[in-house]
């Protein structure tokens, strides 16, 4: 459900994870875990709503990703932010808006993450990267250990899929 | 606009081997899918059904592609939901990719008789196919499905 008057795409991805609410928040938001399924990425901010968050790279600090405004920060339940790539930062039509809702279901977490507000280059590009990285965040928490795909910067990691399917 | 669809992928620490039989031999789809089995001679051609822990058959359809490891498309139409059942039938597509030590696993379910727009068919794929799949993942990576989906529901 995009906002009212809003013609931009919205993504949705559901996986139901066998853990708590607050380890799967805490994965969300701590470098020490993103690093590992999140392509050697960390997420920093106080998370605080209305403080400002980015997506940098875990080794070397100025390079950043992403940058946003935490909206709504309800740990171990929800969490929002705006999500835009630093170049952009001032454009809204750029701008994307992405949740994260913790709901605890049938004895395990059903985490979804609402991307929305997208234009069709972004829809692209997060259709294709969403899904790797949280299907390593649920075999992190439930096994302890990320895919290996993911552990690594994101640019490595398309290059590797793309001679594997060559 | 594109027919009502749903499109879900999800990377599985495995081997198409194991994915394959996970995705189509009763003693695996048990654990993972609500108590369910399938019935199909595994063909191009062949029927094929999901069945129902207490005898009804859930869906049924017809196996339009067949390519070991790589690829299955069934024709699918809901047997147990007279609303759904109206929609007639759906097109499923299982896509497997070994990448490294993972799978990709992409699951792309369409309507083919409904105009775009909204399906109560696809809005209820939507909601089960995230927690079968998420299950299945469980059940390959740690030998444990999620205890939710390995009975059928009461009351449905």
């Amino acid at each position: 459900m995009g906002r009212p008057g809003s013609q931009k795409a919205e993504y949705v991805y559901v996986i139901y994870i066998e853990t708590t609410p607050e380890k799967l928040w805490h994965a969300l938001i701590d470098p020490e875990m993103t690093k590992d399924y999140w392509g050697r990425h960390a997420n920093r901010s106080d998370w605080k709503p209305g403080s400002p968050w980015r997506h940098e790279d875990y080794d070397n600090a100025s390079s950043v990703r992403v940058v946003g405004t935490v909206l709504e920060s309800e740990a171990p339940r929800r969490l929002a932010l705006t999500w835009v790539s630093p170049e952009n930062a001032s454009d809204p039509a750029k701008t994307s808006r992405v949740t994260f809702q913790i709901d605890p279901m049938f004895g395990s977490v059903r985490l979804t993450v609402t991307h929305e507000d997208l234009d069709d280059e972004m829809l692209r590009a997060i259709s294709g990267g969403w899904p790797p990285i949280l299907s390593s965040l649920k075999t992190l928490l439930e096994t302890g250990a990320s895919m290996p795909m993911t552990r690594r910067p994101w640019k490595g990691r398309q290059e590797t899929e793309q001679k594997g399917a060559a | 606009m594109s027919k009502p669809t749903f499109i879900y992928v999800i990377y599985i620490r495995t081997s198409v081997e194991a994915l394959w039989r996970a995705l189509i031999e009763p003693e695996f789809t048990k654990q993972y899918w609500a108590g369910t089995w399938q019935e199909s001679e595994w063909k191009k051609g062949a029927p094929w059904r999901i069945m129902i822990p207490d005898g009804r058959v859930g869906d049924a359809g017809e196996v339009l592609e067949f390519e070991p490891h790589r690829r299955i498309v069934l024709s699918w139409r809901n047997e147990f939901m007279p609303e759904l059942t109206a929609e007639g039938f759906s097109r499923l597509t299982y896509e497997l990719e070994q990448q490294g030590d993972m799978v990709k696993l992409a699951l792309t379910h369409e309507m083919l008789d409904l105009p775009p727009g909204p399906s109560k068919f696809i809005d209820a794929v939507s909601s089960g196919w995230p927690a079968i799949l998420s299950s299945l993942k469980s059940m390959l990576e740690t030998g444990e499905s999620l205890e939710a989906t390995r009975r059928w529901p009461e009351g449905v």
